[in-house]
């Protein structure tokens, strides 16, 4: 289990969070979980899939990094390579808890903090807190993206249920050459069938249209555009071998 | 008489009659008014027997054809995977002593004849645990898929284990609801006759009297219309398999989470055999054994005995024991003028390897298919189905009764009597004859779509402990085979293990189940 722990003032005071983007800090990954709130700035940079939660069987979008396990094209120097970040990556070492209120019994969501991440040191980084105890406006930054990721993830979910229940996703496998003649297959992702959703009657246009899914699915079909930058990420990586 | 078959009539409300109705619903479109009319009348007087809680892998293809979605079906029929049968107890007198026969075939089942490799290993490694990964996913209590698999798709080939008076309420539900069949609910009164001896009308007593084209007979046992009504005589078994009397009963879970097996345990015992199904709420168990090779206070020792293993002894003492007679057999035809029977009217057997429900689904099936356009040419279908049918009885017969032939049990009269040559049919004598020499292979399903395929009868052969002697001579295939031997028996061993490490438990995956069901895609 993670050494997660609730964020302080007094036990952290002094933490400071190194926003290094490489593999040491954990950034090492193929893809990462995304939110129909953010997929306006993701697709623009990253293709946009569907993946089963391997624990419950159920679609979740993801932002796409590269074609293998463990491999990120954007990180280069320490830093990520490009202008947005998506909030799953960007809000670590911090995540979301829950808190039981004494008097009403209702659970509150509170900034936790994973100290056992490489990221989290009193030497090196950003400060969390300010001298006299007050947020830094990091720490500002890091408590809305995580109230995104919140509200997100009930909307994301509802996304997905719609797409089931129009039957519009489909799985499929992108088969990619690169420039070295060599083959890529990359399996187990799914994604919008655009000519179903140009299919779909007035009314289930209206339907999804109603809670803002209509324009997600473009988005999603948008980020299709992103896989060509991604292969060239990947070209380019075979130049500098 | 040439008139148009347009409306099907099916007596029986059971899972023989849902499960026909529904086949017939789904492809002649009885939602349409281009369609088929299909009605089906049950007796709200007559239960169902209850019986046949094991199914074939062909059960995926008949729910999906029908547009069941699997994670409804799962959730209100308590169902749970079936990966093949355990049978412990057959060989010699000892439960230790046991074998899978899995749904899976052998690893590269089409091209290589691994059992004639395996013979040289055979003091080593049993054949199921060498030839397939099902073997040891079973024996680990595991699923034959995970949450994130499909529905209808799977790691590992499975049928289900259910509750069949949940299956029928469940299929009463989709076929009158999705599919267009109309339910009338009365009892027959009176069957009336054209006079060329057809059906045509059934009179009941609060529904009319209701006409129709073709009449499917699913009364079970009583077989109203092709026994009582067309004097249809059976073809009795006995002779071949001597089990007649069962006694049922449910076993509950000491906890609810409690594990359960993905397979049928059958276990011989003294005058028949116990078997043992795991659905997700409770176990299934009974006996079921040769009246005239036991009485039944010594019948329902061996049950209640089980039961306290199974369960606990005060469990077994005050557990209700339900009794069921009949007679092994079959129709000496299942189609005649315009009715044909499906399910117990047209034949009963030990439900030694779950064939009650897999016959409904082959007879649904060749019916639609081969369903006549008019009554010019019925009897022309019902000729075929009627030659189809008698065939796979008597593929049953052979295949149930090697079970039998190969034991070295001598603990009782039942299992030497079962040995005895006259009980054995002259089909399988030359069979079991030419397989003392090689194996079971594919030219021995003699027919197309073969009940029990020869990768059956080697699970079971070589299971019991059959030797099949090596080739005197040398043969360039045997060289081969002995080459890409080593590599697959590799395979299976590396396939196991990996399969092993990523599946979930049955009652996991249960869980997920219900909590999140199965996706389409």
């Amino acid at each position: 289990m993670s050494n997660h722990a609730l964020l302080n003032n007094v036990d952290h005071k002094d933490l400071k969070i190194s926003r290094k983007r490489n593999a040491d800090m954990g950034d090492q990954v193929m893809f990462c979980m995304t939110f129909p709130v953010e997929f306006r700035s993701v697709q623009h940079d990253y293709p946009i899939f569907f993946r089963k939660d391997a624990q419950t069987g159920e679609f979740m979008p993801v932002a796409m990094f590269g074609f293998e396990q463990k491999e990120n094209l954007f990180l280069k120097d320490d830093k990520w390579d490009a202008g947005y970040i998506p909030l799953v990556m960007d809000r670590d070492p911090f995540l979301i808890g829950f808190q039981q209120d004494r008097e009403t019994g209702e659970k509150k969501p509170v900034i936790h903090i994973n100290m056992d991440s490489p990221r989290v040191s009193n030497e090196e980084g950003e400060a969390v807190f300010l001298e006299h105890g007050g947020q830094t406006p990091y720490l500002e930054k890091v408590s809305a993206m995580l109230q995104a990721i919140h509200a997100g993830q009930d909307h994301g979910k509802a996304f997905v249920q719609k797409l089931v229940e129009y039957e519009l996703l489909e799985s499929f496998t992108l088969e990619v050459e690169l420039n070295d003649g060599s083959q890529n297959q990359l399996i187990g992702f799914y994604t919008i069938h655009e000519e179903k959703v140009n299919a779909l009657t007035a009314e289930a246009l209206a339907d999804l249209h109603k809670e803002g899914f209509l324009q997600s699915i473009y988005m999603v079909l948008a980020s299709m555009s992103s896989i060509r930058d991604l292969i060239e990420r990947k070209n380019k990586t075979l130049l500098n071998k | 008489m040439n008139q148009q078959v347009k409306h099907i009539v099916i007596l029986g409300g059971g899972s023989a009659g849902w499960l026909t109705a529904g086949v017939l619903a789904a492809e002649h479109m009885a939602n349409d008014a281009n369609g088929i009319q299909v009605t089906l009348v049950e007796s709200p007087d007559i239960k169902t027997v209850g019986v046949g809680e094991g199914t074939w892998p062909s059960m995926r293809t008949t729910l999906q054809k029908m547009g069941v979605s699997e994670t409804d079906f799962m959730r209100c029929c308590d169902a749970a995977f079936k990966q093949g049968s355990k049978f412990a107890a057959w060989h010699t007198n000892n439960v230790e002593d046991a074998y899978y026969h899995p749904f899976s075939l052998p690893a590269e089942f089409s091209q290589h004849n691994l059992a004639m490799a395996w013979q040289q290993y055979r003091e080593q490694v049993r054949f199921d645990h060498a030839v397939s990964f099902q073997s040891h996913i079973c024996d680990r209590g595991l699923a034959p898929k995970q949450i994130a698999t499909p529905e209808y798709a799977f790691v590992a080939n499975y049928g289900y284990h259910l509750d069949a008076g949940k299956f029928a309420q469940f299929l009463t539900q989709h076929c009158t609801e999705k599919l267009g069949v109309k339910h009338a609910q009365a009892n027959v009164l009176e069957v009336k006759s054209h006079t060329n001896g057809d059906i045509a009308s059934l009179i009941t007593d609060v529904a009319g009297e209701i006409a129709g084209d073709l009449f499917i007979d699913c009364s079970g046992s009583r077989s109203r219309l092709l026994g009582e009504h067309l004097g249809i005589n059976n073809i009795n078994l006995q002779r071949y398999l001597f089990n007649n009397t069962a006694l049922a009963v449910h076993v509950p879970y000491a906890s609810q989470d409690e594990n359960f097996a993905s397979h049928t345990l059958s276990t011989g015992q003294q005058a028949g055999w116990t078997w043992d199904i795991a659905l997700p709420s409770r176990r299934g168990c009974g006996y079921v054994f040769s009246d005239a090779h036991t009485s039944i206070d010594e019948a329902e020792q061996v049950i209640r005995d089980y039961v306290a293993q199974a369960s606990s002894a005060e469990y077994a003492k005050q557990a209700e024991l339900k009794q069921i007679k009949f007679n092994p057999g079959h129709k000496q035809k299942f189609w005649h003028n315009n009715c044909v029977a499906v399910g117990m009217a047209a034949g009963f057997i030990e439900p030694l390897e779950a064939s009650a429900l897999v016959l409904v689904e082959l007879s649904a099936q060749m019916i639609s298919e081969q369903l006549p356009q008019n009554r010019q040419v019925m009897d022309i279908v019902a000729a075929r189905f009627n030659a189809k049918f008698s065939e796979r009885w008597q593929q049953i017969v052979d295949f149930l009764k090697v079970h039998y032939v190969l034991s070295k049990r001598d603990d009782s009269a039942y299992w030497l009597d079962n040995r005895d040559d006259s009980s054995i049919p002259q089909s399988l004598q030359d069979n079991l004859n030419l397989w003392r020499y090689q194996s079971p292979w594919h030219f021995d399903a003699t027919h197309t779509e073969s009940l029990f395929s020869s990768a059956s009868y080697q699970y079971v052969l070589y299971g019991m402990g059959f030797e099949t002697l090596k080739r005197t001579h040398k043969t360039q295939s045997q060289a081969k085979l002995m080459q890409e031997a080593e590599r697959l028996f590799a395979e299976t061993a590396r396939k196991s293990n990996q399969v092993v490490s990523q599946l979930p438990t049955n009652r996991e995956l249960n869980l997920k189940i219900h909590q999140y069901g199965f996706q389409k895609i």
